[in-house]
This record gives structure tokens, C-alpha cells and sequence, in this order.
């Protein structure tokens, strides 16, 4: 039978003395009272979409009168979410393979090929890391517009190909890969570029599943720029929707905690199917998704 | 077979150089055009007067001037220090006494790890939504519901000019606490459980162990932390754009919202907005300075 | 053809009025429904004659609903193109989902890539004319008969100083107070008839509101003090406090420079009276400072405020949109103050991108008259107006009289003919409203000339404070106030 590791400070040992005991039940009953923390607030905006106006607005009570799921089939086909969700994947499916093929690539330069010179770029890309991307929101709004690139996808999916967060990863990762190998693969005359295909990419499936996973609740979650670009178009996603929604006023507020649930669906499920690599992957690369 | 002629050659070296470049081209030119250019375009647009998208006069510093001598200016870089003081109150300590609370426990430990990091999956806009039915001012608001089953009568949250920036912050380490603990609990994993074994024989109790071998583990991973946590809260824009817009009177009015609404909230002055942008870069530098001395300490990359 | 289509109508107005009988208390859905159903057939079938064979161009219109509005709307908006399609074979429209902001409009029409047709507000249409970022239509007006009829105070609006034309008005609204009948019936606040016994001055306000908050435990007023809102609303109190002329809160001094005054004794007079509204009265809803637009027609709708400022063409929001049923609704005229009885009047217009062509500003008269904004009277404008009261009935707006921007007796007579036919409220909850307009009880005025928005900010910051700071300084604050709005302008005109 396998039997759980204590790996924390109190040791075995310590369990004799009774503080340490009462205090260990405490770390419990902290860590459930941090799980309630973290999930009823989910569960109560699920509860709230049961609502309807008049009882979201002036209900004090936290459980809905009734449980029908009228309510959600009625704001979804109202404001014609599915649209929205489609758009989304759309916006989704183009990011993550902007994200893999781009930063990948310029990683796998910078990390492995190393021209002479990359040191000056791999620099630029450690600095880029430090520039929260909101800042240049302006100009780079106004490069699409001379551009007329808006109300399309493609400077939302070109855009997660320049994330530096996603080639810092690449790098640690191709750095940490077994240098012999790629070395073969060259005196066998591949080109680099045959040699990031058939060697360097099978080598990097976790980093890629990381920087996947990482790059589609990004995208799904970004609403800023693509506000800027997709306007009140046709191509709106679903956060976009609902940012227009929270400073636009068109919808009602029962109707809004509606919209609320049905964009944080994706996410969970990708989290439920991923969360061993999720919280894994926040623990080996130390950086937030 | 050329196998020789290719490593070796200094035509075979420029030619590879050459490959390697183009191979990396598409990232740079994206790199370029999405990051690295509008940084300095908004330098140079801050120096601007702007009509829509286009800049018509160079005027100096005069953006600058304008955008700081304004009050809501003094008021939100006020704020955006009060969001930086309230975040290492709150969103410092927090992830790290999570991950020494996560840490010694046995049995359920992944189970609290998946707790833990639930709410960072959740799209921001949707949390900030969500959050703002908690703390409605109403009676039906689901803070007031929860203290009125104590006795407690009406409260009004985001009127309160004193309580917006400690409840965005709120906010904020409620969505990121969770993923930053799993960081720190890497951290602190590093640390050989027979060390803390050997010094509980040795009779270092339990609170001894915390002080003199588990902090001092993760001591340059909160340094790292703590600088990437700063330049993070300052930027935080849209949080308070969607829950107070910036009120009331200002008083949660950030840097980033002033940028937003100087470029998006109507007037369009792209010059003032990029100013605000060039101001905000500044303070960030200083800060990444104080980074890189920290990561210069611990990481070899470069 | 025509007189086929003619009885038709005339059944159908029948129907309707009889469903209307039937079930006076109710205005059925149904049957409306598929009259304005029957009303689209008989508008595509009207438009078979060609007008114009010739007129070959492309014409790009903002504002079409999205996929996802209502089935109603999107309905209409297909009759109008197919109308449009019959009359003028050769001219594309092509729908544009652009919803214009002064924001995401500019670069457009920079980059050449603006609809040819969209609505900005009445407040902007100057600015656009000065920046040449519209186009003419006068010519094309002229044209069609329609320049000749047009409301001088829209002239004023939508002209560049040689009286160029370069839009049309949409539609206008005009500033009054919705209420909440069954919360003042509730507090007793009614009359012999069930009439709500509304306040008439801004102090009655107070007095109202704190019967309504005893009796009833709801707030008295829901003010949306968020953003710009606030401060829009309160330059309409500040008016009836005598913030007018000279003591405007904005106005151009003797050598052109535009001055701010927001601490003239009547301002402060006005903001005292918005500090009271919270701590000597208290009621105000409880999230004020958050409170938006939609979050103040909640309030209203849901019986949790019995008073809102707020427009006639805001009517169906607390109605069809938050549920109030329509005989606990009323418009009333806004308040008077100790000095005047003003009333904000605004509208969005009809603007053009400034690249299209004469024979696109021609299409676009024509597209404006199929949607009966132009002053004309014929079968196609009149089954497509009653199309729009129908859609209005279906999903239990009230159906009002409109305030015309137009200068034609004749059409306004016949256009509220119809509004009658369709009908749905109790116009006693109404009449003084706009009784107040027409017979000039009540002074209509726009919204502060320059950098409105910017002012509305302002004074929003100013409420804010006001009413979450118990003795916060109404002086001290105001004076901060205008000397930012005052550095604003500075900056931005008196250059």
C-alpha cells in the first residue's frame, strides 16, 4: 500500500505533542475553509443564473425560488451565444498555433541554432518579459487601423505568436533537451529546420501541451485588444460580449451572471481534463498561467 | 554526405548563421511588430499632438505637462501606489501561507492544490463580474445577504472611497493566491524533508524549523515574486474600469484606466494616452532594475 | 395594386384595434405579431416599382442590427433592404454592425473604411463637421424636397457655418422622470382615479422620495452617479437651480475663451441639493456611485426606486425590457427647481462617411425615406411606421408620441394619427409630460455646448464625493473641480 509522504515541516515525530497536533488540525480546517473560498463564489453565480431579474435584484436569499434551466436556454438563445463561441474557438484554434509555431521557432533559434548575434534578441525577449502588454495598447492599436486589419482574427492570432512569456518557456525547455542528439541529427544532414521537425518537436510534447494550455485560456480570456479590433462586429467573442455587456449596459443583470457562467464553462473543462498538468506545470515552470 | 563541410567551413558557418536567422524571422517580425515597436512608438507619439490615428505636431513635452498637472493624475498614480501597498499586504503574504498550509498536509493534498489553483483558470472579466454582485451594495448583494444572517445591517462596499482598492486587490489575490502558492510550494520543495527531520531531533520545534530552514528557502523565489507582482498591480486597468469605473471620486482610478480612457474613453487624445504609457514604462523600469538585480542573483540565463 | 393593399391595412388596423378592446387591460401579443408580420409582406410588395433603374452604387449602412437582436428588428431591417432592392435595383447595400462611438469612428473615417451611413449623438456632429470627417448631403436633400421642411434648431445642429448639411435628425428625446406607479400607490401617493400624485418641483422630490423610502422601504430616486451619467443628469438640475446664462456652467467670455463656472451660488445651491438627496433625505439607492444607465431602468423596473430621471425614449427600458408592467408606469416632466424648468433635449442623428459620392448621397436619401426618417407620407412610410409601432406593441414598450424634428404640420398630424391606432397605455400617465413640451411650460435645452463628456466627468467625480462623504465640502469640491475642467479647456479650445 502506498502511504502518503509527509513532506512538510511537522514531522512524524511531532505528532506526539499535543499543540502540534491541535495546530496540524488547524492547517485542516484552514485549508477547507480556503476550498469553500475558492469554490462558492463559482457555485453562487451558477445559483444566481437561476434567477431572474426581479429576484436576482432584490432576493435576499442566496438559493434560487426554482431550478429550471429555462432561464439559461433562453439568455443563451437571446443573445445568440453560440455565435460567440464559435467565434471564440475560432480566435482560440488560430492563437494556440500562432503561439506553438512562432515562439517555438524562435525559441528553438535562440536556445539551440544560436546565430551569431541571438544574444542581443534573447535579451530583447528577457526584457519583453517585463513590459506588461497593455501598456503599448495605443500604437498598436493604431498599426492595425493604418493596417485596416480590423475586425478580423488575424492580429489577435498573430498576436499570442509574439508572447515572451511562451519563448522564455521554449528556451528553458530546448535548453534542457540532450544537445547529442540535435547534434546527430545535423552531422546527418538535416537542416535546422528538418532537425527542429523530426527531432526537437517530438522531444518537446510537454512543453507544448504547457504553452497550449497556457496560450488557449489566455485567448479565451483576452478581451481587451480584441475589443479594439472586433468592435461591435460579427466576430465578437464571448469575452468581448461580455465586456461590451459590462460597460455597453445592453443586457440585464440576471442575464449578464448567465453570460458569466457560460464563459467560464470552457475554462473549467479544460481545467478538469488538465488540471495534473496545470498545477504540476505552475509548480515545474514558476510561472502563472 | 557532406558531413565535414557544413560544420566546419566558414561558408557552411555564415549559411547556417543565415538559416538559423530566417528560421527565427516570423517570431521577430511578429516580436517587432506587436511589442517591441508600439514601446517605441509610444515614445514617440507622447511627443505628439495626435488627430485620431495620425500625429500632427511634435509639441515636446507638453503631453506630459498636461497629463501631470491634472488632478485625476495625482490621483491615480496615488491609487496605483495605494493598489501596490494593499497588494503586499494582502496578495504578498497570502500565497505563501497558503503554501506552507498546502505543504504539511498529507492526505488530500492534491485535492487542495486543484482548489487552490481553480480560480486562475477563470477569465478575469468574468471574476470581476462575478465579484461585483459579492459586494453590491443592495440588499440582495451576496456580502450583505451573508452578514445580514449575523445581524449585521446594510453595508455600502464600492461607495466607499477608503474600501475600493483594498476590495479590487481582494479581487485580484483571490483569482492569482492559489497558482502563486503551487509556485512557492515548488520552492519549498527543494528543501530535503531529512532537514527538518534532523532538526527535530536535534529539538528545533516546529515554529524554529518555519523560521530558520523553510523561509529562508524560498527567500529568492519572494524577491522574484515579489518584483513580477509589483509590475503586475501596475497595470491593473480594467478591474477597476468594469467594478467602480474608477470611482467613487477617482478614488480607485488606475494609471493604466487614466491611459484607457485618455486613448478609448472618448476624447481619443492618443498623445496624452501614450504619455501616461511612456510615465507608467518609466516607473516599471526602475522596478525592472530592481528585478534584474534579483534574477542576475539567482538565474544564469544570460 | 394599390387600394388592394390600402384595405388590407384597413383590415389590419381593424384587427388590431378590435384585439385591443377585447383585452383592453392586456394588449395581446399575438395577433400584433402577425399583423407586423403582414405589415412586411405588404411593405416589400408596395416597393415594386422601380424608382430609379439608373443609380448604380455601393452604400455601406451602420447601425444593422446584429445577428443575434431580436427576430423583429432584424425583420424590418430585411424589408427595408428588400424595399430599398425593388426600388433602386442597381444599389448594393451592404450591412455594417458598426455602432458608432466618437472613438472607434474617427480612425475609421480616417482610414476610409467608415460606413456611409451611421448615428452619432447630438453632441458630436460639430465637432465631426469641423474636422471634416463627414460628408455633405445638402444637394441630395434639396433633391428629394425635404431640405425646406427641415426644424431650424437641427439645422443649427447639423450645418457648417455656410449651411451645409451633413445630417439628419433620427430621433429626439427629451429629459423628464420615470416613476414607478405601484411603489407610489403603495406609499399612497395616488388620487381619486389611481393616478400617481407626482412631485412637480426637485424639493418635492425629496419629499416624495422619503414617503416612498417610510411607507415602502425601496429608495425614493435611483441616480446613476457612475461616469458620465451623473454629471449629464445633474446639469439638468443645476439648470432649474439657475445655472443659465450667465451663471452657465459653460460659456464663451467676450474674447472667445471658453470658461468654466461651476461655483456660481447656484451651482452650489444645485450640488447642496444633490448632498441632501443622500444625507438629509436619504433617498438614493444604495449603490449610487455604481449605478449605471441600465442599472437605474433595473432599479426602476424591479420596484426596488419609485423615481428616475430619465428620457421618453428610454420608456420601454423599466417596461419591456425589466418588466414593469405598463399601468405601473408613468413619464412625468422633470422637476422644477427654485429658478427655472428646463428640460435636456437630445437625439442621435443620421451622419455620413465624408468620402460618398452624390449618387450614394442620393441612395442614402432614398434609404433614409423607405425608413420613413425623411418628412414624406406615402404607403411605404406609413405601413413602415406601423410596422415599428407593431414591433414596439410586441414586446410591450408603450407606444408614445414622437417629438418631430421636422417643421411639417401636415406629417406630423398624420404620423400621430397612427401612433393613436397603436396605442397601448393610459396617456394620462403621460400627458403632462408632453403637454409641458408643447405648450412650453417647460424650456427644452441642449447639453452643454462644449466638451460635454468631459463636463459630465467632472461634476460626476463632484456627486460621488457628495454623496458618499457625510459634510463633504461642497465648495472646496467644486472649485476642484472647475479648475480641472477649466485646465481641460484650456488645453483642448481656448489655445
Amino acid at each position: 500500500m502506498k502511504k502518503a509522504l509527509r513532506t512538510g515541516v511537522i514531522r512524524e515525530y511531532d505528532m506526539h505533542s499535543l499543540p502540534v497536533r491541535i495546530g496540524y488540525a488547524a492547517i485542516y480546517v484552514l485549508c477547507f475553509v480556503m476550498v469553500v473560498f475558492a469554490v462558492f463564489p463559482l457555485l453562487w453565480v451558477v445559483l444566481a443564473g437561476f434567477k431572474d431579474l426581479r429576484e436576482f435584484m432584490s432576493s435576499t436569499d442566496i438559493l434560487p425560488r426554482s431550478f429550471s434551466l429555462a432561464p439559461f436556454l433562453k439568455t443563451w438563445n437571446q443573445l445568440g451565444i453560440a455565435k460567440n463561441y464559435l467565434n471564440s474557438l475560432i480566435s482560440v484554434a488560430g492563437s494556440v498555433v500562432c503561439a506553438l509555431i512562432f515562439n517555438g521557432l524562435l525559441g528553438y533559434g535562440l536556445a539551440i541554432l544560436k546565430p551569431k548575434g541571438y544574444g542581443v534578441v534573447k535579451k530583447l525577449v528577457l526584457f519583453s518579459l517585463l513590459v506588461p502588454p497593455t501598456i503599448s495598447i495605443v500604437p498598436l492599436f493604431m498599426n492595425i487601423q493604418h493596417l485596416r486589419l480590423g475586425n478580423s482574427f488575424v492580429p489577435l492570432w498573430l498576436s499570442y505568436g509574439a508572447n515572451a512569456m511562451y519563448v522564455v518557456l521554449f528556451i528553458q525547455f530546448f535548453e534542457s533537451l540532450p544537445y547529442s542528439m540535435i547534434e546527430a541529427s545535423r552531422i546527418d544532414g538535416c537542416s535546422p529546420l528538418q532537425t527542429f521537425f523530426r527531432i526537437v518537436l517530438p522531444l518537446s510534447k510537454p512543453i507544448c501541451a504547457v504553452v497550449a494550455i497556457f496560450a488557449i485560456n489566455a485567448s479565451w480570456s483576452d478581451f481587451l485588444l480584441p475589443y479594439l479590433v472586433l468592435r461591435g462586429g460579427p466576430l465578437q467573442t464571448v469575452m468581448v460580449r461580455l465586456f461590451v455587456f459590462s460597460t455597453e449596459q445592453t443586457v440585464n443583470a440576471d442575464a449578464m451572471m448567465r453570460s458569466v457562467v457560460f464563459s467560464m464553462i470552457p475554462p473549467i473543462i479544460l481545467f478538469v481534463i488538465f488540471q495534473k498538468q496545470l498545477t504540476d506545470n505552475a509548480v515545474s515552470t514558476g510561472i502563472k498561467g | 554526405m557532406n558531413k565535414q563541410a557544413r560544420g566546419i567551413s566558414p561558408h557552411g558557418k555564415r549559411a547556417e548563421s543565415l538559416k538559423a536567422w530566417l528560421i527565427m524571422l516570423p517570431g521577430l517580425l511578429l516580436m517587432s511588430f506587436f511589442v517591441w515597436e508600439p514601446l517605441l512608438e509610444s515614445i514617440r507619439m507622447s511627443l505628439y499632438k495626435t488627430e485620431n490615428i495620425e500625429l500632427v505636431e511634435f509639441v515636446g513635452l507638453r503631453n506630459f505637462i498636461s497629463v501631470m498637472g491634472k488632478t485625476n493624475f495625482t490621483q491615480a498614480l496615488a491609487n496605483t501606489f495605494a493598489y501596490t501597498f494593499w497588494s503586499l499586504l494582502i496578495g504578498f503574504f497570502l500565497p505563501i501561507l497558503l503554501a506552507m498550509l498546502i505543504g504539511e498536509t498529507v492526505r488530500g493534498k492534491g485535492f487542495f492544490r486543484t482548489a487552490a489553483y481553480l480560480p486562475n483558470m477563470l477569465p478575469g472579466l468574468a471574476v470581476i463580474i462575478l465579484w461585483s454582485a459579492f459586494f453590491s451594495g443592495e440588499k440582495s448583494g451576496v456580502l450583505n445577504i451573508l452578514l445580514s444572517r449575523v445581524g449585521v445591517p446594510r453595508q455600502s462596499f464600492l461607495t466607499r472611497a477608503d474600501l475600493v482598492v483594498p476590495i479590487i486587490i481582494s479581487i485580484a489575490t483571490w483569482k492569482g493566491a492559489g497558482a502563486t502558492a503551487l509556485i512557492y510550494m515548488a520552492g519549498m520543495a527543494s528543501v530535503n524533508p531529512e532537514l527538518y527531520e534532523a532538526a527535530a531531533i536535534d529539538g528545533a520545534s516546529v515554529w524554529q524549523r518555519v523560521i530558520h530552514i523553510l523561509l529562508p528557502s524560498i527567500k529568492k523565489l519572494a524577491g522574484t515574486l515579489l518584483i513580477l507582482q509589483i509590475i503586475s498591480v501596475f497595470q491593473i486597468m480594467y478591474e477597476p474600469m468594469v467594478l467602480t469605473k474608477g470611482g467613487p471620486d477617482n478614488a480607485s482610478l488606475s494609471l493604466m484606466q487614466l491611459m484607457w480612457q485618455y486613448a478609448f474613453g472618448g476624447s481619443m487624445d492618443y498623445g496624452k494616452a501614450s504619455a501616461v504609457a511612456v510615465i507608467v514604462t518609466v516607473i516599471l523600469l526602475a522596478m525592472t532594475l530592481v528585478y534584474t538585480y534579483f534574477n542576475n542573483k539567482e538565474s544564469d540565463w544570460d | 395594386m394599390k387600394t388592394r393593399m390600402r384595405a388590407v391595412a384597413l383590415l389590419l388596423v381593424l384587427c388590431v384595434l378590435l384585439t385591443a378592446c377585447g383585452q383592453s387591460a392586456a394588449p395581446a401579443a399575438e395577433p400584433v405579431h402577425e399583423a407586423s408580420a403582414e405589415l412586411q409582406e405588404e411593405l416589400s410588395a408596395l416597393s415594386d416599382e422601380v424608382i430609379d433603374p439608373n443609380l448604380t452604387c455601393t452604400i455601406t449602412l451602420g447601425n444593422w442590427p446584429a445577428d443575434t437582436a431580436p427576430e423583429s428588428e432584424l425583420a424590418l431591417f430585411e424589408g427595408y433592404r428588400a424595399t430599398m432592392a425593388k426600388q433602386y435595383p442597381n444599389v448594393t447595400l451592404v450591412p455594417d454592425y458598426f455602432s458608432y462611438t466618437l472613438s472607434n469612428y474617427v480612425p475609421m473615417a480616417k482610414g476610409g473604411t467608415a460606413p456611409s451611413i451611421f448615428q452619432p449623438p447630438f453632441t458630436d456632429p460639430q465637432l465631426l463637421i469641423s474636422q471634416n470627417l463627414v460628408g455633405d448631403v445638402t444637394d441630395a436633400l434639396e433633391a428629394c424636397g425635404a431640405l425646406d421642411k427641415f426644424s431650424p434648431s437641427y439645422v443649427e445642429m447639423l450645418a457648417d457655418e455656410n449651411g451645409r448639411i451633413y445630417g439628419l435628425p433620427r430621433d429626439g428625446y427629451v429629459l423628464g422622470m420615470h416613476i414607478n406607479v405601484a411603489l407610489f400607490r403603495e406609499a399612497g401617493l395616488v388620487d381619486d382615479e389611481g393616478l400617481p400624485l407626482y412631485p412637480r418641483t426637485l424639493e418635492e422630490v425629496a419629499e416624495y422620495g422619503q414617503i416612498i423610502h417610510e411607507k415602502t422601504g425601496k429608495a425614493g430616486l435611483v441616480f446613476p452617479a457612475s461616469e458620465t451619467y451623473g454629471g449629464w443628469l445633474f446639469t439638468n438640475i443645476a439648470w432649474n437651480f439657475g445655472c443659465v446664462g450667465e451663471n452657465a456652467l459653460e460659456y464663451q467670455d467676450e474674447n472667445g475663451r471658453w470658461v468654466c463656472n461651476f461655483t456660481s451660488p447656484q451651482a452650489i445651491a444645485a450640488m447642496e441639493y444633490m448632498r441632501d438627496l443622500q444625507w438629509k433625505y436619504d433617498i438614493l439607492n444604495a449603490d449610487a456611485t455604481t449605478t449605471d444607465w441600465a442599472g437605474s431602468h433595473s432599479a426602476l423596473g424591479i420596484g426596488e426606486a419609485a423615481m428616475n430621471f430619465a428620457a421618453d425614449d428610454a420608456v420601454d427600458q423599466p417596461t419591456a425590457n425589466k418588466g414593469l408592467p405598463l399601468e405601473d408606469f408613468a413619464l412625468i416632466p422633470f422637476p422644477a427647481g427654485p429658478e427655472g424648468r428646463y428640460a435636456l433635449a437630445g437625439g442621435t442623428c443620421y451622419m455620413f462617411a465624408p468620402d460618398i459620392t452624390p449618387d450614394q448621397a442620393t441612395a442614402l436619401m432614398a434609404y433614409l425615406k423607405i425608413l420613413g426618417k425623411l418628412p414624406f407620407l406615402d404607403d411605404d412610410i406609413i405601413a413602415g411606421m406601423r410596422a415599428d409601432y407593431a414591433a414596439k406593441r410586441d414586446r410591450g414598450a408603450p407606444v408614445l408620441p414622437a417629438i418631430s424634428a421636422w417643421n411639417d404640420e401636415e406629417y406630423n398630424a398624420a404620423k400621430q394619427a397612427i401612433i393613436d391606432e397603436y396605442s397601448n397605455v393610459d396617456m394620462r400617465l403621460y400627458n403632462d409630460f408632453f403637454d409641458s413640451i408643447s405648450e412650453g411650460t417647460i424650456t427644452l435645452r441642449s447639453e452643454e455646448p462644449v466638451f460635454a463628456q468631459q463636463l459630465y466627468r467632472e461634476l460626476t467625480a463632484v456627486i460621488q464625493r457628495m454623496i458618499t462623504r457625510e459634510g463633504a465640502d461642497v465648495m472646496k469640491a467644486m472649485q476642484s473641480a472647475q479648475d480641472s475642467f477649466q485646465e481641460y479647456l484650456d488645453d483642448e479650445i481656448n489655445t
